[in-house]
């Protein structure tokens, strides 16, 4: 039912108009972070009811956006990621008289309201303006430490690559219309299909590849992940990582690959074909993801070449996925590599919460975001130590936590058939990656930490926080089977050849 | 469907849980050996009457006792189950496990003095999942295991373990997470290249065509070779070993390889039977460098952990060159006597490596040439470490030697030039007997702090020591306890490969 979007749709732009007025009333302490998780909290119900009600409708809002399972995955992962940040942002975003708090939450709002339009977007134009819509807040979040050189850096840094982004975006999209005559999704999509021998239409779909491709931050357009993250407040990195950058991966399922069925980027086949290009941009991104995170220093920047590496598994998914799309054959590997990828991406988004948010806190209390404020964490922050560490061995693949299951499903996906070398390359980057979560174990439990060993006070909201992640993130490890079956019926139908 | 197996891993699991809560809340820290024992004796019990049910209807071949199939994931496409089961190749390792396991918590509570109820809980932990792998039937559900017992390992070696531990913890962690996703990766490969798809061993055996048997076979084989350790893939093993506390040993060392040596006859010969007939050659090669190589640096150690290392090394050497001795000779003996090798193994490694810890306790140190005097020093301790150290030379009365027997007449039968291997016995011998002269007979060596008095070994962990050893004598004259149900499953296996090669 359409109305759930549009009651969720209303009540964050509520949220987001309304909260900035609370700064002229002087509520600047923590009331318009409370508002934003009521706000958030209606949102959620809301899609959630649009997932239970479960009638799919093709062309609501006259065709800009469509109310199916694929579109409702994505809004409660985008919603349930904000309100995270949101709560998170209560402990780890100064409230005093002086702050800014009430833009904060506003911006913080907009973005989400982004997220939820992208998800359900069925037409080029809605997707473009809700991409601009969630772009655009984070940049203004990135540097909303504006006392802060490395926060402002970072926000510039990734507002000019941000808006080069949107203008690939918005060139590829009129492409598009160029060749089609239409913004439509899937018309667009069905009819660059019989245009096989126009190289624009290649063209086209590699700059989408592009555009997307530095949200969703894979090698070679993730430069400015690290920077950005280190610099940005910790809560909004955790956005990045868990949010703004799931919204680029729905932006890609469904815009490349529904144009996949073009298979061939050029006229006569061969090589440069589009899961080919998607394969090697997964190796790359895994590989150098997790390399780079191997000699980091900083713990967010670690987990932001974490965060790059985790994209290529992901990528992995959308490889034999476009793969089936054109061989009839694979249609089987194809609906269980898009499924781990669904899966994967919802269970990075709670992995990489709680490491960004554990890692936020650290910060926040102890200072420093180098690595070696890690020792002896098991002592200092139990909770802290003990969500990060579940977290890791989530992200490394460890059964029986939820990041093996996702991985398992991607692996197995394409064993079989040309891209066997996708799933050797991602089990052994597993391996690598054990490299440097497995230092970050040994510091927070084995070595002593320095200076001082004091307890330090873990506040019980944010424990509360932490605790629902560690559960969901274990809970999906034990009982996976409902929520792969969720996932697996948002995969959206192959075209077939 | 009885729930005896799903019984034996979730008493441990809820042991764990237990003893952590109660020894860290109301009982006091001191009472977690406690309950950590008795959870465990209960395993025990459980484990004896499981093997009990495989020992007296000996499953006919190629099935399996006390199974239970406990659907986890159902998609449309993909499908995980819990499928559990015994035979006559899981139930003795399973059973040795559970005593090990009781072994091990009740040689800790004189060796372990910080943080009680995490330890106990991990080792705990560490049993439930052993259970859990040597029981599933299904492919992931034993690799889910496998890597289970190496996160609570992890700790035990990087919190309790010696000055080294923390390099050690994660070198351990990196080598054999490194090596069990190789292993994945061969299970994986798999699913979509059988039809019906499934991870189901049961329903994989004779599915495989021999095309896509070469590979998963070498993608296994590299996560076995890491577990076992074979040469070149040890160097994480001596030191894990050396810097594990030493109970923990009787685990890391005694069950943990017996995981690939089970995997080997279960997985590498059962699933791939044509390639590893191909290829036996290649593995025995394997397995013989591996045993030399064990035995004649374990010669070179001055550590008496690094020694048991080596010799460890050697040891599960016998078992892969067991295994693939039936598989180019379609001989039986050859798997039934690497069985009973991981089951005296386990015992006599244990015995020793926990005797290293109280070795370090009384004298301070665990270098050879350092040691000295034992005899007139502490005489229990001393007696203790000849007699294991016969259990693990394999002199008789101990069942090790009638293991190693079945193996090298086994492996004869395969290629007559691979009897050069009784050389390694004797190699053993060699060093074990000097080891034992130089810490026994010899004199005590100046100590530079002047003369610190020694300490026996107290009577009630000397008889902690005495059970490793005491199933080790009684296997001697009652080895067709654990022969009689490994029989079918060697000769099914010999049948598989023969009855296939030949068709």
């Amino acid at each position: 039912m359409a109305d759930y979007i549009l009651f969720a749709v209303v009540a964050l732009s509520a949220a987001a108009l309304g909260v900035p007025f609370l700064q002229f009333l002087g509520k600047r302490g923590s009331l318009p972070g409370y508002l934003l998780v009521v706000a958030l909290l209606a949102a959620l119900a809301s899609t959630i009811l649009n997932a239970a009600t479960g009638t799919e409708s093709s062309a609501p809002f006259g065709a800009l956006l469509t109310s199916d399972q694929l579109g409702n995955l994505f809004a409660i992962l985008t919603i349930f990621v904000t309100l995270f940040v949101a709560a998170a942002s209560l402990t780890l975003i100064p409230s005093g008289r002086s702050s800014n708090s009430p833009f904060y939450y506003s911006l913080l709002s907009f973005a989400a309201l982004g997220m939820l339009l992208i998800s359900y977007s069925a037409d080029l134009l809605m997707l473009f303006v809700a991409w601009e819509l969630m772009s655009i807040p984070t940049y203004a979040l990135a540097g909303f430490q504006k006392n802060k050189e490395e926060s402002n850096e970072a926000a510039v840094k990734y507002a000019v690559l941000g808006a080069l982004s949107s203008a690939i975006i918005l060139y590829a999209i009129s492409l598009t219309y160029g060749l089609t005559g239409t913004t439509g999704i899937a018309a667009a999509a069905a009819s660059l299909g019989s245009q096989l021998s126009d190289p624009v239409a290649g063209i086209a779909v590699l700059l989408f590849i592009v555009g997307f491709g530095f949200k969703m931050s894979i090698v070679p357009f993730h430069m400015w992940a690290p920077d950005a993250y280190e610099g940005a407040p910790t809560p909004i990195a955790a956005l990045f990582a868990a949010g703004t950058k799931k919204a680029g991966f729905v932006a890609a399922i469904r815009v490349v690959l529904a144009i996949s069925t073009v298979y061939s980027l050029t006229p006569h086949g061969g090589l440069f074909t589009i899961p080919n290009v998607l394969a090697v941009l997964a190796l790359a991104t895994m590989t150098l993801g997790n390399l780079a995170a191997l000699t980091q220093k900083s713990m967010t920047r670690l987990l932001a070449y974490s965060s790059i590496a985790q994209a290529g598994y992901i990528l992995i998914g959308f490889v034999i996925y476009s793969y089936g799309q054109g061989n009839a054959a694979f249609a089987q590997q194809a609906e269980i590599g898009m499924t781990g990828a669904l899966f994967h991406i919802i269970n990075h988004s709670v992995m990489k919460g709680a490491a960004f948010l554990g890692a936020g806190l650290v910060i926040l209390k102890l200072g420093s975001g180098s690595v070696e404020t890690f020792n002896g964490l098991g002592k200092r922050m139990p909770v802290t130590a003990f969500a990060m560490a579940v977290a890791f061995l989530a992200l490394a693949g460890v059964p029986p936590l939820s990041g093996f299951w996702s991985k398992l499903l991607l692996f197995t996906s394409v064993l079989n058939g040309p891209y066997a070398w996708l799933a050797v390359a991602g089990v052994l980057n597993s391996a690598l990656s054990m490299g440097y979560y497995g230092r970050v174990i040994k510091r927070m439990y084995m070595d002593e930490p320095e200076g001082e060993s004091t307890r330090v006070v873990e506040p019980i909201s944010f424990v509360l926080v932490l605790g629902v992640l560690v559960a969901l993130i274990i809970a999906f490890g034990i009982f996976p089977g409902p929520v792969i079956s969720f996932v697996q019926k948002a995969v959206p139908a192959l075209a077939g050849p | 469907m009885s729930y005896v197996l799903s019984l034996l891993i979730l008493l441990p699991l809820l042991g764990s849980g237990v003893t952590y809560a109660l020894s860290s809340l109301g009982a006091g820290r001191k009472s977690a050996p406690y309950l950590a024992a008795g959870f465990a004796c209960a395993t025990l019990l459980l484990a004896g009457y499981a093997f009990w049910s495989v020992y007296s209807s000996t499953p006919a071949l190629g099935q399996y006792a006390l199974t239970e199939d406990h659907p986890w994931i159902t998609l449309p496409g993909f499908g995980v189950d819990i499928l559990l089961g015994l035979d006559g190749l899981s139930a003795p390792l399973v059973l040795v496990s559970s005593i090990v396991a009781v072994l091990s918590i009740l040689s800790s509570r004189s060796l372990i003095d910080k943080r009680e109820p995490a330890y106990y809980a991990l080792l705990l932990l560490v049993e439930a999942s052993v259970m859990g792998a040597f029981t599933s039937l299904n492919l992931i559900v034993f690799y889910l295991f496998w890597e289970l017992t190496l996160i609570p390992m992890f700790f035990l070696i990087g919190v309790w373990g010696g000055d080294r531990r923390k390099y050690a913890a994660l070198k351990f962690i990196i080598f054999t997470f490194a090596g069990s996703a190789v292993m994945l990766l061969g299970f994986l490969a798999l699913y979509f290249g059988v039809s019906p798809s499934t991870f189901d061993i049961p329903n994989l055996v004779g599915k495989i065509p021999t095309g896509l048997q070469y590979l998963p076979l070498l993608a296994v084989f590299v996560g076995f070779a890491v577990e076992l350790p074979v040469f070149p893939f040890h160097s994480w093993q001596p030191d894990a070993y050396e810097q594990a506390p030493a109970p923990v040993n009787a685990l890391l060392s005694g069950i943990l390889p017996k995981f690939a040596g089970y995997a080997v006859i279960r997985i590498a010969l059962g699933l791939f039977p044509q390639a590893a007939y191909q290829y036996a050659w290649a593995f025995i090669l394997v397995a013989i460098i591996s045993m030399f190589y064990g035995a004649v640096v374990a010669l070179l150690q001055s550590d008496l952990k690094r020694m048991f290392a080596y010799t460890s090394i050697s040891h599960m050497g016998f078992v892969l060159f067991g295994a693939f001795a039936t598989v180019a000779s379609g001989n039986p003996l050859g798997i039934e006597g690497a069985i009973l090798l991981m089951f005296t193994h386990a015992l006599a490694v244990g015995g020793l490596f926990a005797l290293s810890g109280f070795i370090q306790n009384q004298s301070g140190t665990r270098k050879i040439p350092l040691l000295g005097g034992m005899r007139q020093r502490a005489p229990l301790t001393a007696a203790l470490l000849a007699v294991s150290s016969c259990a693990m030379m394999g002199i008789p009365p101990f069942a090790s030697f009638l293991a190693e027997l079945m193996v090298i007449s086994g492996g004869i039968s395969a290629y007559s030039s691979t009897a050069i291997t009784v050389l390694v016995p004797v190699i053993t011998g060699g060093y074990f007997l000097w080891m034992l002269k130089r810490v026994i007979i010899d004199p005590a060596p100046q100590a530079p702090d002047g003369s610190k008095a020694v300490v026996d070994i107290s009577r009630g962990d000397a008889a902690v020591i005495a059970l490793y050893l005491v199933p080790l004598v009684l296997l001697t004259v009652f080895s067709f306890v654990v022969l009689t149900p490994a029989a079918p499953v060697a000769q099914w296996t010999a049948n598989l490969l023969h009855g296939a090669v030949h068709a």
